[in-house]
């Protein structure tokens, strides 16, 4: 972020939240969709049976995990590239 | 994936902003699309345990580790594509 004044990243920041939030639910739709999908299959009555509910639950918990390991290994993907980035451009200036 | 600022001319306010907005949406796509494709590969539907358990786990850094491999590996060869058609418009992913 080179060369931002303080209202250019003001204005970026509120936009970024703006975004978040739309990334949330975005997120919480497909958990719903997907949990669904995976746990649930027992229509002979209206309520959740427990063994639904119990993988709805786990369905959520595995799914966060999931989504925070693979966002730390993403992360650090990022973290390589901008090093090599930054070697290359370094190596060029020569 | 930054752009480099060499030898442009002065980017308005909005055209920073939106740069910036550009990239960060980029990333947050890869992201999500990188949760969906390997949560596919690597972990069974079946939500018996709550945690993933060492397979799954194992799997899912080595999903990632190609994930963007061949990310990287299309993107060259799109460009190198696009170059032998003559004209490279460097797309820069």
């Amino acid at each position: 972020m080179e060369g931002l004044t303080q209202a250019e990243t003001r204005e970026l920041e509120q936009r970024m939240q703006k975004r978040q939030v739309k990334e949330f639910f975005g997120l919480f739709s497909n958990l719903v969709d997907h949990c669904f999908m995976s746990c649930i299959d027992d229509f002979t009555s209206k309520s959740l049976t427990t063994r639904e509910s119990g993988c709805v639950s786990r369905c959520v918990q595995k799914h966060m995990a999931l989504s925070q390991r693979l966002s730390e290994r993403f992360q650090e993907h990022n973290a390589q590239m901008q090093q090599q980035q930054q070697q290359q451009l370094q190596s060029q200036l020569r | 994936m930054s752009f480099l600022g060499f030898g442009r001319p002065q980017q308005s306010s909005a055209e920073k902003i939106a740069a910036v907005e550009a990239e960060m949406r980029l990333l947050t796509e890869m992201a999500n699309r990188l949760t969906k494709t390997c949560q596919k590969k690597c972990v069974p539907n079946d939500y018996r345990e709550a945690e993933l358990n060492k397979g799954e786990s194992v799997c899912l850094d080595r999903c990632a580790a190609k994930f963007f491999d061949v990310h990287m590996k299309i993107s060259e060869q799109l460009q190198q594509e696009s170059q032998n058609r003559g004209g490279g418009s460097g797309l820069g992913f």
